[in-house]
């Protein structure tokens, strides 16, 4: 996953627990569970770590 | 009623000159998943320009320093496939591009570590595999590839291809690696990767094991050197053992489901039929939640994109509600939560419901690659 073409990357929650990384890219909405094994959170990881900052989290 | 005991060393058939198993018959001897490449979901056949790390034919993704330097498609150019199969990957060079020191264009399979456990790599008991395929290309020369076990161990390796646009089979013996990490659990196993140009730092000395991340041998053919180039890949087989057999033809369902443990895509049929995704109830009035289950267990908890705007959901004495901004929960490899956040359409909580893909563009892609 491309984080740097991303419209927007945030964390959100589910009932006001963080269920997951929410990354919109044009009409696509991707949801990255926080699971280490996963490898599109581990670009997320990557993409932080490279200095970026994911929008304030949203609840639902 | 006892007859006795009967002690067998050895059963053999009565068919003529044939003893049971001895020609190729063997569950899950290939550990390359789609290796006859039939398998398309992501892009059912269609041309792309892939970005590195893009999955293109299901298992197979590319690792590229930039994109737009080659197209890939399933049988692309139209040759005939080699005898016994139908389907091949095909990569078609987009320019004359000199690779840099530090690039490499590869096409790669991941194999996950539960299917290479066996293997022994890593220790002394490391046992030989043998990798064969089918392979054609524009270019004749040197070619290459390697085996990775995710950056710390490589074996970069050569072939030949002596025929312009002829298929050739070809194939690789490799002793185990008895040094280095090998992942053996649902983490990388074993990369292969076949190179279509790669600079000095990623390139190593062919036929031997290194302590290195290597992904190509030194000096081999560039595809991407080419314009117009081609290169086509079927056929490909990792075995155990010192020479290659048989490719291990797969049932169809059984194959679809070895990729769906790894990526799985639901597409709207619309007109035909709304598309069914899952079961639920309303969370709240306008908030449709549903089960969203995965045809196998996954490798582990997926990410699940909802592409397009076709979504919507049914609910009693009334069709559809649109679900305005789809999102998924509660993941696991056998099944996850999917919720509308918000809706246009109102009911009454506890209202038992169906999510639906209503149109024929938009889809559901379930994704955990290695």
């Amino acid at each position: 996953m491309n984080f740097n073409q991303a419209d927007k990357v945030q964390e959100y929650s589910l009932n006001g627990v963080p269920v997951g990384i929410l990354v919109v890219n044009g009409n696509d909405r991707t949801c990255i569970p926080l699971v280490a094994g996963n490898t599109d959170y581990q670009a997320y990881l990557k993409w932080v770590a490279e200095g970026n900052t994911p929008l304030p989290a949203e609840n639902e | 009623m006892p007859y006795g005991n009967i002690n067998v060393d050895t059963v053999t058939t009565t068919t003529p000159g044939g003893i049971l198993g001895g020609g190729n018959a063997s569950l899950m001897k290939n550990r390359i998943i789609n290796g006859a490449m039939v398998i398309d979901q992501r892009n059912a056949g269609a041309s792309v320009t892939p970005t590195s790390g893009s999955y293109t034919l299901d298992r197979w993704y590319f690792s590229l320093a930039q994109t737009s330097k080659l197209t890939t498609q399933q049988n692309a150019g139209s040759v005939t496939p080699p005898i016994g199969f139908t389907n091949y990957l095909g990569i078609t060079s987009q320019s004359s591009y000199t690779v840099g020191t530090n690039e490499f264009y590869s096409i790669v399979q991941t194999i996950e570590g539960y299917n290479i456990a066996d293997l022994g790599w890593g220790t002394a008991n490391a046992k030989t595999i043998t990798v064969s395929f089918w392979v054609q290309s524009s270019l004749t020369g040197t070619f290459g590839g390697c085996l990775n076990n995710g950056g710390s161990r490589s074996y970069p390796f050569t072939y030949t291809i002596s025929s312009a646009n002829t298929w050739e089979q070809k194939s690789v013996t490799i002793a185990g690696d008895t040094s280095g990490t090998w992942g053996t659990t649902t983490g990388i196993g074993v990369q292969i990767w076949f190179n279509l140009g790669c600079g000095s730092t990623y390139s190593g000395t062919a036929g031997a094991w290194a302590s290195a991340n290597k992904v190509a041998p030194t000096g081999a053919v560039s595809v991407v050197g080419t314009s117009g180039a081609t290169f086509y890949l079927t056929g490909v087989q990792f075995e155990i053992g010192s020479s290659a057999t048989g490719f291990e033809y797969r049932i169809y369902g059984t194959e679809l489901a070895n990729c769906q443990r790894y990526y799985w895509k639901k597409a709207g049929q619309y007109p035909s039929a709304n598309t069914t995704v899952g079961a639920g109830m309303l969370y709240s009035a306008n908030d449709a939640r549903a089960c969203l289950a995965n045809p196998v267990p996954m490798r582990i908890a997926p990410a699940i994109t909802f592409s397009g705007s076709g979504f919507g959901f049914e609910r009693p004495n009334t069709f559809l509600g649109t679900i305005g901004s789809p999102a998924a929960a509660n993941y696991s490899p056998e099944a996850s939560l999917i919720y509308s956040g918000s809706g246009t359409s109102s009911g009454t909580a506890g209202d038992a419901t169906f999510w639906y893909i209503t149109d024929n563009t938009s889809y559901i892609a379930v994704n955990s690659e290695l």
